[in-house]
């Protein structure tokens, strides 16, 4: 596939047209609202506005879609930080140090990086999805059960990154997030387990409302218990863009982080969320100060931000020119995709391969669409942290609700929010780190899928685990990572204890 | 005093017009149609295109609400358990037929009142496009001499498309391993990749890779040839007697007036025929299948048994 330079400019032309551009705004800006609010996420966005696209041309139609997903994407960040609410699963990772740098009073320069990180991420994506497409979907076809198996196996290694001060309860957080994921459904012989014959656990705890309750609900009960004794929060509101200084702290983790995120979104079945906690994972490791990690440091919310939106570029790599879906998002696009009569894969490429460059330019164009109306409506989504604490914290815990209802129109899900918001406060109070958890969440169910369908494929010999260059390689990287991570945890704990020690040396002197 | 007896027979007058009015002129408020699967699936999106074609045949607003999970239970359990009063209706699908005999759920489709079968597509046998065979005999041959080597991807366990590929293994008397995915999509994903020789699911669902050359079609499991590959011979032409289809269709809860049934009726059935719905079934490949209430309701009995006795052969069901 050569590739056609003076149809990508004449592609250019015809999406930077107003009406072409305005939708991409429309697309964005609703994007962004169905984004930051919780239980709505990104798929949901682009699964609910497809009918609205039937019957228009596919050029306005596409815009308007890949405008909500890369809207979504940054979404998901602005609650995250200002009220611990993850927006989308993917923002799961930015909470780590999103909220830390706004309880600190720097809600503007956090809001600032993610919106630079997500602008940087999405172009990163989108310039490899435009020029590496074919490279990068002949990769992906390569992962088969024996590789989804290591990959989760090496996103799992990330867990000692997002432990705190304790590698122990941060294990002990991991392995209940495991043991929860073994709820429903045997992914192979298909028996219902632990669901005490609830409908419900079928499918294992509702991930978005598990998410909710464990970040946004918990947080709620721990600002009730201190009511009359906080401080109200000061933010720093008057930044639209990070400051030269921050992105140049940031740059290599911006760059690495929307590599990782590009090749991880490429991968079927592997979205947003996983790439943000594999990059974060990765910073921390290579930081020259990963005991800031946790409280608030700017590279962790760089990395994060900017491997989800990368993520949006990669996941359309596989759907435009295999026909597979890179993600759950993408995955309802190739139903609009249809819709439209346009059948993704090689053969778009071969007989509408004006529409492939539509799409490589409307993405770019919804990059750049992203960071202006972001850079407008920062200060007014920021004033959300400066709102009294009393009318905040039980507005944030009605947004919950309905949020965990609004998945799947069940009440179930609400129940399921309370009790992870009550035990999500009882692991805060007692200093046990939630992300594991989530990361469990995610992983947890791929590994056992994964591993299962290749003992199947075997007839139970494991040694396929083994057969494989790249699952063999992912493992190798996970048992280097752990080895690193366990290394660089262990100088954390070392600085941290030295701190306390002048601390008191300071307030006994 | 005269002018404020006057008001508030005036008052009453109104307000028992309005009443009538809201007897006899069903629907005056929006409609909400239940979909047991996942926004943006197939189901869904079929629904919604057919939804928004019967809005203005029924004159009201139809609302498409996904309550999902439970492979599906949870939302046949919200048609069944709605109030039967016209303003819920709800699409039902095959797993309200697998379901049951799994011992998952604790009704059959004789809990629900159906209206109209929509769609029903049969399962494809597909193999890479390099593969050694390219009959359904020749991969059954292929097979018996490579045993353990054949492995079949489907979409979920206990799903459809399970089994028909367990139920066309049992007739040609071959061993082979199931390999249950997360959905068609990713099984046809890993077939491309390699990773597993074959897929039993639809035909819409590998259409695109097989236009795009990775794969080809051995056979259907349909009575007649599909539409858009009519060079693929059926399974029963090739001397394998197998028939298997999913199917999609819509079902009110037990209790709903026969008038309010039959409005509802009439506005999908012109959604059915209208120029969109058949432009957008032909665009997503769906092979449409109209049926009546009554035939529908024969239908159903009949694919119930079937299920049923294919699923205890298979292993697949609650002993």
């Amino acid at each position: 596939m050569e590739f056609n330079w003076s149809l990508m400019l004449a592609s250019y032309g015809t999406v930077f047209t107003p009406g072409v551009l305005f939708i991409i705004c429309v697309g964005v800006t609703a994007g962004i609202v169905i984004g930051s609010l919780p239980g709505l996420t990104a798929t949901m966005g682009v699964a609910l506005l497809v009918p609205l696209t039937f019957g228009r041309p596919p050029l306005e139609s596409l815009s308007m879609l890949l405008g909500i997903y890369c809207g979504a994407m940054y979404g998901g960040s602005i609650s995250a930080i200002l009220i611990r609410t993850p927006g989308t699963p993917a923002a799961a990772a930015t909470i780590l140090e999103g909220y830390p740098m706004a309880r600190r009073g720097e809600a503007g320069r956090a809001m600032a990086m993610a919106l630079f990180a997500s602008f940087f991420g999405g172009i990163v994506g989108a310039l490899i999805m435009t020029f590496a497409s074919p490279v990068v979907s002949s990769f992906a076809l390569e992962f088969g059960p024996v590789e989804y198996f290591a990959l989760a196996i090496f996103g799992l290694s990330v867990i000692v990154s997002i432990s705190g001060r304790s590698l122990i309860k941060g294990m002990m957080a991991a392995f209940f997030g495991l043991l929860i994921s073994s709820i429903g459904f045997d992914p192979i012989s298909g028996f219902p387990r632990f669901t005490f014959g609830l409908m419900e656990m079928m499918e294992g705890p509702p991930f978005i409302p598990t998410l909710i309750g464990l970040f946004a609900v918990s947080e709620v009960f721990n600002e009730v218990q201190k009511t009359g004794q906080i401080k109200q929060l000061k933010a720093n509101l008057n930044q639209y863009l990070p400051s030269w200084a921050d992105i140049k702290y940031c740059f290599k983790h911006l760059c690495r982080s929307s590599f990782i995120g590009t090749f991880i979104g490429a991968i079927p079945g592997a979205g947003g969320d996983i790439a943000a906690f594999i990059s974060y994972g990765q910073a921390k490791r290579t930081s020259k100060h990963p005991e800031r990690f946790g409280h608030g440091e700017i590279e962790g919310l760089a990395s994060s931000e900017s491997a989800n939106n990368a993520c949006s570029g990669g996941a359309m790599i596989p759907l435009l020119s295999l026909g597979v879906p890179g993600d759950a998002v993408t995955a309802v696009l190739l139903g609009a995709f249809i819709i439209q009569g346009l059948q993704p894969g090689p053969m778009l490429y071969k007989e509408h391969i004006d529409i492939v460059y539509q799409i490589f330019a409307s993405m770019m164009l919804a990059q750049f669409v992203m960071l202006f109306i972001g850079m407008a409506g920062i200060r007014l989504f920021a004033k959300v942290i400066l709102v009294d604490r009393a009318i905040l914290t039980p507005a944030i815990f009605v947004l919950s609700m309905v949020g965990a209802f609004a998945m799947r129109s069940n009440v179930f899900d609400v129940y399921t929010t309370l009790a992870f918001g009550i035990l999500g406060y009882v692991m805060m109070r007692y200093d046990y780190p939630l992300s594991p958890i989530l990361l469990a969440l995610i992983l947890g169910p791929m590994a056992e899928a994964n591993l299962r369908r290749a003992m199947v494929i075997s007839a139970g010999d494991p040694s396929i685990l083994f057969s494989r260059p790249i699952a063999v390689v992912l493992m190798g990287l996970a048992v280097v990572s752990l080895a690193l991570s366990i290394k660089s945890q262990k100088k954390v704990e070392a600085r941290l204890a030295e701190m306390e020690r002048t601390l008191e040396k300071e307030t006994a002197s | 005093m005269k002018l404020k007896s006057m008001l508030v027979g005036v008052a009453a007058l109104v307000a028992g017009a309005f009443s009538v009015s809201a007897m006899a002129a069903y629907p005056d408020k929006p409609v909400t149609v239940i979909c047991p699967w996942t926004a943006g699936g197939g189901t869904d999106v079929l629904l919604r295109a057919l939804s928004k074609a019967a809005e203005k045949h029924l004159g009201q607003t139809i609302n498409v609400v996904n309550q999902t999970g439970g492979a599906g239970a949870i939302g046949h359990n919200a048609i069944r358990a709605a109030r039967p009063d016209g303003y819920t209706v709800g699409m039902i699908t095959f797993e309200l037929n697998s379901l049951p005999p799994q011992g998952l759920v604790p009704f059959t489709w004789k809990d629900f009142d159906p209206l109209m079968r929509i769609n029903s597509d049969p399962a494809a046998l597909t193999v890479r496009k390099d593969a050694p065979y390219s009959t359904v005999r020749g991969f059954m041959d292929y097979a018996k001499e490579h045993p353990g080597e054949i492995t079949i991807g489907n979409s979920a366990p206990g799903s459809v498309w399970h089994i028909a590929a367990g139920l066309a293994a049992e007739k040609t008397g071959v061993q082979v391993k199931h390999v249950p995915f997360d959905g068609a999509q990713p099984a046809v994903t890993s077939l491309v990749g390699g990773h597993i020789k074959a897929v039993a699911v639809s035909v819409a669902e590998v259409r695109g890779q097989v236009q795009a050359g990775n794969l080809k079609i051995l056979g259907v499991m349909s009575a007649d040839r599909d539409k858009i590959f009519p060079d693929v011979p059926t399974f029963k032409e090739q001397g394998v007697d197998v028939q298997f289809y999913t199917w999609r269709g819509l079902a009110v809860p037990k209790g709903v007036p026969a008038n309010i049934k039959a409005k509802i009726s009439d506005a999908y059935k012109k959604a059915f025929d209208s120029p969109e719905f058949q432009e957008f079934a032909a665009k997503a490949s769906l092979n449409l299948a109209y049926q009546n209430a009554a035939d529908f309701t024969k239908f159903l009995d009949q694919n119930y048994k079937d299920v049923e006795a294919v699923m205890k052969s298979l292993g697949l069901a609650k002993k």
